[in-house]
């Protein structure tokens, strides 16, 4: 007890050595409460926006280690690739099943392609000047690229608004995944007089026919595609339907080959080295690699992410900046007290109870002064998270309108909820900012601070002895 | 019978940075007795302070042992006993500056465990005794005298009633008149509380109140 006594003696006798180290404290705590408010405010959002993105993994070509060791400017490097390439086994839908069938995943989906002619329509085709002055035509094995989609969080195209709808009709997203139904283009609407619920037939290479209803028009948005010099669009022969419809065509007729793009839902990105080695052990050719949408989950919180690491450097900067101050001030404390160190050790006093004493003046200083700086960074710290809270939530709407609008849906339905366009209500609610969770972080900080900066009286005491110091003072 | 309190036993004294054979005391055997005043000179080198802090518990020796009320100075914790059992006095008195007379003494107590509640008037009590005015008790003790001080310093080391009181030059800095009176007090601690005290010294007007002086200078 008398070693609380003797700290509040001290700490009274020292008012203007106090009172200074109280101020360093004073701002440290200020700062950090508003940094740590900031930096869980910021986290909250980045948690919450990132877990509202499903954890992606697709399946994609090895392409730097199938080139490696191969010499392209060789005819033979160059046909070495093409074996290579060609030696891959193409995804199945059973291969599919098969990988999707882990303990690391929770849910999955796929494209699946076809390519077929066209019989009641005719593909969209254009000239184009090349470089060089001759006339190319753009072509391909098939007039149409069928794309079909399991489900609506497959429909990249449109939730990343490559593809925006144009025209749609009443019932189109109730029956898109049931039937044979497909979105066209709307230049190759316009080039075949295409309207909506109009049927298309189209033709296999074996002269099988298919029908399907026109249930949707989209157009390609001009902002998102590659850079195209031809009149149309990449996506003028894209036909979009399910994988239902496609399965259903390349089951019954062998001569059409499906090619199948799967994407995994995991649970944690962490997860997926482990997958990768899985996969091969179920059978993936090792040409194959793991690929996940992290880069673009975290791309849509770039700049609370600055923020936040803003918050830690500055963090950082104050704590090490008020923790050097505040051991050079203890440092001049100890040298000044050596013989009131000296006195006490000589009476009686043990090492460890006069470091108790030097240590709980610095707490006793540091606890009120924490306690204002937590007052003023509370204070401060709301105004400055809530302006960045009301800035992602504008921002997440907006990419929420836009995605809805992409599916041709003018309010915010549930359309892909789970593709994380459709959470902005989640943020509106937040307000405690400074909560226990800062709370104890900076008692942590405050702690710590005191530590830090005491290992000066602490190893002082340690080394000193009584004796030498009455004899100097002497 | 004697009743011995201190036994210094055949006890040598070297510094870490010291050469092999270099001692600051070397192979010294005294014996102290509870009741009685004793004086240990020696002139300036001749290992006072240093047997002093040996027996204070302020140094370990590196040979021999100092045996205190039958305990082994190396088994025990010297804290306790420099708290406890031992009161000590130096000759610049080592008071601490921002805290008044009584306050200084009070602190002593506290650091002893003393959990009495009246412990100013015990305070007062040991001024009185040493010989100050109970109206000194609030005053900061850089506004007394050296005499009044070193009073003080006593009253300190007194405040736990330790069974050995050990003196460091206690009147060097004082006049004759004063030092008469200090030596007073002393004796009459030794004599009528039947308590050890030892005082280091080359005075020889202090060697001549003394019950027994040790010399270190013949043992030098």
């Amino acid at each position: 007890m008398y070693i609380l006594k003797n700290a509040w003696i001290s700490i009274v006798r020292n008012k203007g050595r106090n009172i200074l180290i109280g101020i360093i404290i004073l701002i440290i705590a200020s700062c950090a409460t508003i940094t740590l408010a900031i930096k869980n405010t910021a986290n909250d959002l980045i948690d919450s926006y990132v877990s509202a993105y499903d954890k992606e993994v697709t399946i994609g070509f090895d392409r730097s280690s199938m080139m490696k060791d191969l010499d392209m400017g060789d005819p033979n490097g160059r046909e070495e690739v093409k074996e290579r390439f060609n030696s891959i086994v193409n995804l199945s839908l059973d291969d599919i099943e098969k990988y999707a069938d882990s303990d690391y995943i929770n849910d999955y989906y796929y494209t699946y392609s076809i390519g077929l002619n066209g019989q009641s329509i005719e593909k969209a085709e254009a000239e184009t000047n090349n470089n060089f002055g001759r006339k190319d035509k753009i072509n391909s094995q098939t007039d149409f690229t069928l794309t079909g989609y399991s489900n609506i969080d497959a429909m990249s195209e449109f939730i990343e608004g490559t593809y925006v709808m144009e025209e749609i009709a009443d019932n189109a997203w109730d029956i898109a995944f049931d039937g044979d139904y497909v979105f066209i283009n709307s230049e190759l609407a316009s080039y075949n007089n295409l309207k909506l619920n109009d049927k298309i037939t189209l033709v296999s290479e074996d002269s099988k026919t298919y029908e399907f209803q026109v249930i949707g028009i989209f157009k390609e948005n001009e902002d998102s595609g590659e850079p195209n010099m031809s009149m149309f669009s990449n996506s003028v022969n894209t036909i979009v339907t399910n994988t239902e419809s496609l399965v259903k065509i390349t089951s019954s007729n062998t001569n059409v080959k499906g090619d199948i793009h799967p994407t995994f839902i995991i649970n944690d990105y962490n997860d997926v080295d482990k997958l990768q080695t899985e996969f091969y052990e179920k059978g993936l050719d090792e040409s194959y690699i793991l690929e996940t949408n992290e880069e673009i989950a975290n791309a849509g919180v770039s700049s609370v992410k600055n923020v936040n690491s803003f918050a830690t450097t500055f963090l950082v900067i104050t704590l090490i900046i008020g923790g050097v101050v505040l051991f050079v001030i203890n440092m001049i404390n100890i040298r000044e007290r050596k013989y009131e160190i000296g006195v006490l050790r000589t009476i009686g006093v043990s090492k460890f109870k006069l470091t108790m004493q030097f240590v709980s003046e610095l707490l006793i200083v540091a606890l009120v002064s924490l306690l204002i700086g937590m007052g003023i960074g509370t204070v401060s710290a709301k105004g400055v998270s809530n302006s960045l809270l009301a800035n992602e939530i504008s921002n997440s709407q907006n990419k929420s309108d836009e995605i809805n609008k992409n599916f041709g849906r003018g309010d915010h339905g549930d359309l892909g909820k789970g593709r994380g366009f459709a959470v902005v209500q989640a943020y509106d609610s937040i307000d405690a900012v400074v909560d226990m969770k800062v709370l104890l972080e900076l008692l942590g900080v405050g702690l710590s601070l005191v530590l830090v900066s005491s290992i000066a009286s602490i190893t002082s005491i340690q080394r000193f002895s009584p004796l030498t110091i009455l004899k100097e003072r002497s | 019978m004697k009743d011995i309190l201190l036994s210094v036993k055949n006890v040598s004294y070297r510094y870490s940075d010291a050469e092999e054979d270099e001692y600051a005391l070397r192979d010294v055997s005294f014996e102290f007795e509870s009741g009685k005043l004793y004086a240990i000179k020696g002139r300036s080198g001749s290992g006072k302070t240093t047997l002093l802090s040996l027996i204070s518990g302020l140094e370990r020796c590196t040979d021999g042992e100092i045996i205190f009320d039958n305990k082994n100075l190396k088994d025990i914790n010297l804290d306790k006993y420099r708290s406890n059992d031992i009161g000590i006095v130096f000759q610049s008195y080592n008071l601490l500056p921002f805290m008044s007379a009584s306050e200084n003494i009070i602190l002593s107590m506290d650091i002893n465990g003393n959990k009495t509640k009246n412990k100013k008037e015990q305070a007062i009590k040991l001024m009185e005794k040493v010989g100050l005015k109970s109206s000194y008790a609030n005053r900061r003790v850089l506004r007394l005298s050296g005499g009044e001080q070193q009073r003080v310093a006593i009253a300190r080391s007194l405040s736990y009633n330790p069974k050995m009181i050990i003196a460091d030059e206690p009147t060097g800095n004082l006049d004759k008149k004063t030092e008469t009176e200090i030596l007073e007090i002393f004796k009459n601690l030794a004599h009528e509380e039947n308590k050890c005290v030892i005082i280091v010294t080359h005075s020889e007007n202090v060697c001549k109140m003394v019950d027994k002086v040790y010399d270190l200078d013949k043992k030098k």
